[in-house]
């Protein structure tokens, strides 16, 4: 991971319009990426991190869905601001994305082979000989064994790892400067998760890509990362190094995801640290710290405000009042009790 | 055996899948499950683990017929549920009720909650096994309402006005309602958020001390498994190939995939994760469609023999292990 | 937030639907006309009355609209002939309708869309005509769907050799020439109201019978199902509770799209003259008499034509917007 910044997100907005009301599906979010690094978005079903991925590469249904504000820029271009045609040349070639389910993202009706060289042959320019080794060559990095023979296979003659791996060949054979990959392993075994995990991990460094990976899993970004954003309610609660987000946890919302995970290595007989109450009702939220109902040291004002960013050392930040204390004015805790 | 809620002996589950050709020609079978046994004591929870394709799911329907075990034995309580007649199993089911793993699909949308956790006890009232007035079945619904952390507020609303966690719950009290002394949780948990997990894993844990309830627990999640269950079995393609106490299979892990298993799993522990030396695999998880001679790891077992491929290793229980720690694989029994 | 069952949302959801919103309006107007018809203010609409006859739609009495129906006929013969004045015959009439216009009741009728070639009000005759029309949409609807969701339910629940039975059985009976079929059952069994609903019911259950069987194969092996199964429920109690329930959603979109069909089938069997007979009218046998004085008397066609399109355009917008109303991607949506 080196210190330039490929990628800045500020202070991003989607809005989801529906008739139930205003989903604030990302609320102003803002990070940075820099070229070689993997960072993981990490949270729950509500939390929007899917929707952060759609919309960095600005591809967020309209209706009911707008993106209303912030910029995302690559290299410095804003790609919400870019023409079509702009945008066309980015996605797949400098920006990639790899999703959950290989079955759905992969044509049915079309050989892997020509699938590859689509984008191939769009983004690189090459013949159809040259991009068609292409294909094979980035089959072969994936693991693909007989990738001669494989190539022009249909994604049902490949298991569901395989496929994924198809997908990761698919998403590098540009060789872009970004691959977002929405959950890629989730729908796999812990086996096979392994081996993707460890295919991503060797082919970005080798080719220098930085990764932006979605999932809800503790553990895969323990493994693979070198920054997290936690992500609650459409906002980033906290921010930072791995070792920092595990070890120093600053938002309680973090703590208590941390410990709430059954741990394999541990022998605790204990019983399971869990965050009380319900995942957030995404409907028009108000404009206070949305882990509020469920946090164990909320205080008043909490309740009021939304909390400012903390900053800590190393680019480590939280958003909780806990942390700012000169805006908070008096602290009143749920309880009474002043915990600090 | 007294004392054990459940015995399954040699439990066989293939479905037939048709002919290899138009007319004849060999007969095409899903080995989905293939000869599995163990036991499971009151109030304890065994907790059956393995990955897409071990059959563990497939467990769950035969040890409760509602599929049809091919062969093997199925005794709840003594009783051998395979040579039931369907009245007698009507009877017998009452001891022995189902959580399902996917929220959204388990539940009939068109019912209320109340209706939902009711109808075990509706159908079985009509048929004269179950003596309660309508109103009694009322507060009862109202009590297994609260006693999964429910508002009994929420009775008349309908499954999707729920989260996913919340439906969770109704169906655990849908399964509680006939008062069984054995439930079956096909991956309950799998489809929730990590901090739901973690709340319904408890409820499952609290219940169970209050009722005295046996679980057989399914789940692909080592950790889940571990936090929850007593005794643990881990299955590959259709058969057990390591069974042991909770500490025991983790601290001391013998089969050649258990220790695959452990150690490809994801530990929220960065510097852990650094540290670790992980066993990967090749090749994918195969598919249960063929009967294999040997062991069914060979294909993938980095350290097979060739006695492995020529036939089935049988449970032993290595000298140094625990008590009641055993593993079929013959790097333990040539000794 | 307020709990809302599955039928309020699909309510809602439809009334958002201004096409299928206006179609239920109007769907529920007609029924409540063709429902009340023998307390409306109405004219008997058998009533023959040949001194009206053909009388064209006007809101003034009706001796008035015959006194000038007669002068304007006699005004083109005249123009013909080249006379300019009445000839005796001519005046003859005339004089009789003023006098029957003094003293004569009946001359004060209002016939506020015509009259048809014996004098019968066609106002009348239409909402009688649609009454009889909308009776044979909805019983044959009702019939079709009670034997349709029996065998389909049956056939998708059981699958195997009684599906294969069942599901040939509904194969033959699809590739039968239905027309054929009634016009025969016509013929042999007598021209009758009640033969006419069981004859387009019979062969019209089959397409009711396949999407029921559909929906009821794919939520058989859902996990809700397996959990009923699990605490012990029969067959009758699945499909009774929980499979019917489910589709329901499809078998009111389907019933809310078939009634205009039977409808149609029925006109077109009257307009072939095997419908209802005389004096009792249909819509499909008014349009068959209207054909008849089409340019003269464009009216006896146009009113029940008009009449009757509405009421198949209202059903088929409402069945349209129930079906998307009910449609199963409800858990996408917040």
């Amino acid at each position: 991971m080196t210190d330039e910044t490929i990628l800045q997100v500020k202070d991003l907005r989607t809005y989801f319009y529906l008739d139930a009301g205003v989903v604030k599906a990302v609320d102003g979010i803002s990070f940075d990426l820099h070229k070689g690094e993997t960072l993981g978005i990490v949270g729950e079903s509500g939390s929007g991190k899917s929707v952060t991925n759609l919309s960095i590469i600005n591809l967020i249904q309209t209706p009911p869905g707008k993106i209303t504000g912030g910029q995302v820029l690559f290299h410095g271009e804003d790609i919400l601001t870019m023409s079509d045609e702009r945008l066309r040349e980015i996605r797949g070639n400098r920006i990639a994305m790899i999703f959950q389910d290989p079955m759905s993202s992969l044509n049915p009706y079309l050989k892997i082979s020509t699938q590859m060289m689509e984008s191939i042959q769009l983004h690189q320019r090459l013949n159809k000989k040259d991009a068609k080794a292409k294909a094979v060559e980035m089959l072969k990095l994936a693991g693909i064994p007989g990738a001669e023979e494989r190539v022009d296979c249909y994604p049902h003659q490949f298991s569901g790892g395989m496929r994924q791996r198809v997908m990761i060949a698919m998403g590098l054979s540009c060789n872009p400067d970004i691959l977002i990959a929405d959950e890629p392993t989730s729908a796999l075994d812990v086996t096979i998760q392994a081996q993707i995990l460890e295919l991503m991990q060797d082919l970005t460094r080798r080719l220098g890509t930085a990764v932006i990976l979605i999932t809800h899993s503790l553990g895969v970004v323990a493994g693979i990362c070198d920054t997290i954003n936690v992500m609650y309610a459409g906002r980033i609660v906290e921010r930072g190094a791995t070792d920092d987000i595990f070890y120093d946890t600053k938002h309680p919302y973090t703590q208590g995801l941390i410990k709430s995970v059954p741990r394999l290595d541990r022998d605790t007989d204990e019983r399971l640290f869990s965050i009380e109450g319900q995942p957030p009702n995404v409907i028009d939220l108000p404009d206070c710290c949305p882990f509020y109902p469920r946090c164990h040291k909320a205080m008043d004002v909490c309740r009021q405000k939304y909390p400012p960013l903390a900053q800590f050392s190393n680019g480590h930040c939280a958003s909780c009042w806990l942390y700012a204390q000169k805006d908070a004015g008096s602290l009143n805790l749920k309880d009474g009790k002043n915990e600090r | 055996m007294s004392g054990n809620i459940l015995d399954v002996q040699n439990l066989k589950m293939h479905f037939y899948m048709g002919h290899e050709g138009i007319f004849g020609g060999k007969k095409k079978y899903i080995y989905a499950v293939d000869d599995i046994s163990f036991t499971l004591a009151k109030g304890e929870t065994l907790g059956l683990v393995g990955e897409s394709g071990c059959g563990k799911s497939t467990v769950v329907r035969a040890v409760s017929q509602l599929y049809r075990p091919t062969s093997g034995k199925v005794l709840l309580d003594g009783r051998d549920l395979t040579k039931l007649k369907r009245d007698e199993m009507f009877s017998a089911r009452r001891d022995m009720q189902l959580v399902f793993q996917d929220p959204y699909s388990s539940l009939d949308p068109r019912m209320t909650t109340a209706e939902i956790i009711a109808e075990p006890m509706r159908i079985y009232k009509k048929r004269g096994f179950f003596k309660m007035s309508d109103a009694e079945i009322d507060g009862r619904v109202e009590h297994l309402m609260e006693l999964v952390g429910l508002s009994k507020f929420f009775k008349n609303r309908f499954p999707h006005e729920f989260s996913g966690g919340q439906r969770q719950r109704i169906g655990i009290a849908r399964a509680l309602a006939l008062r069984p002394h054995l439930i079956l949780a096909d991956e309950p948990v799998s489809a929730l958020d990590v901090s739901i997990q973690a709340q319904v894993l408890n409820l499952f844990k609290d219940i169970q001390k209050e009722m005295g309830l046996s679980y057989l627990f399914i789940a692909h999640d080592l950790a889940v498994i571990k936090y929850i269950s007593d005794r643990i079995a881990v299955m590959y393609l259709g058969k057990i190939v390591e069974i042991g106490g909770y500490k025991d299979l983790y601290a001391n892990p013998l089969h050649p995939y258990t220790k695959a298993l452990l150690s490809a799993a994801p530990v929220p522990d960065p510097a852990v994760e650094r540290k670790r030396q992980r066993i990967i695999l090749k090749g994918d998880v195969p598919s249960p469609n063929v009967q294999r001679p040997g062991c069914c790891f060979y294909d993938r077992c980095p350290e097979h023999k060739d006695c492995c491929r020529q036939s089935l290793p049988q449970f032993t229980q290595p000298a140094g292990a625990a008590a009641g720690h055993e593993v079929a694989c013959f790097l333990f029994t040539q000794k | 937030m307020k709990s809302v069952s599955l039928a309020a949302d699909a309510w809602r959801r439809l009334k958002k639907n201004k096409m299928a919103y206006i179609g239920f309006w109007i769907t529920v107007i007609y029924l409540a006309v063709g429902l009340f018809a023998p307390v409306l203010p109405l004219q008997p609409y058998a009533q023959q009355n040949t001194d009206h006859a053909y009388l064209p739609p006007s809101f003034r009495p009706a001796g008035v609209v015959e006194l000038e129906t007669r002068k304007a006929y006699f005004a083109k013969v005249m123009a013909k002939e080249g006379r300019t004045s009445y000839n005796e015959n001519e005046q003859a009439q005339i004089n009789s309708i003023e006098e029957r216009n003094k003293t004569d009741p009946v001359q004060q009728r209002h016939y506020i869309l015509g009259t048809d070639s014996l004098g019968r009000d066609m106002l009348s005759r239409t909402i009688y005509g649609g009454r009889i029309s909308m009776m044979i949409g909805l019983i044959g609807t009702v019939t079709a769907l009670i034997i349709g969701i029996i065998v389909g339910a049956i056939a998708g629940y059981a699958g195997g050799a009684t599906d294969a039975v069942l599901m040939r059985f509904v194969d033959i009976m699809y590739g039968l020439p239905y027309m054929l079929i009634v016009i025969i059952m016509m013929a042999i069994l007598g021209r009758n109201v009640a033969i006419l609903f069981v004859a387009i019911a019979l062969v019209s259950w089959l397409t009711i019978a396949r999407v029921v069987r559909g929906q009821v194969m794919s939520l058989k092996n859902t996990e809700f199902i397996l959990a009923a199964r699990s605490m012990g429920a029969g067959a009758g109690h699945i499909i009774l509770h929980h499979l019917i329930p489910n589709t329901l959603g499809i078998i009111i979109a389907y019933a809310a799209l078939s009634l205009p069909e039977f409808i149609m089938s029925e006109s077109f069997l009257s307009f072939l003259g095997l419908g209802v007979s005389a004096p009792l009218a249909s819509w499909g046998s008014l349009i068959s008499d209207g054909v008849q004085g089409m340019q003269l008397y464009p009216w006896c066609l146009l009113v029940p034509a008009v009449i009757m399109t509405v009421f198949l355009f209202a059903m088929n917008f409402l069945g349209d917007g129930v079906r998307d109303a009910f449609d199963p991607q409800s858990k996408n949506r917040v």
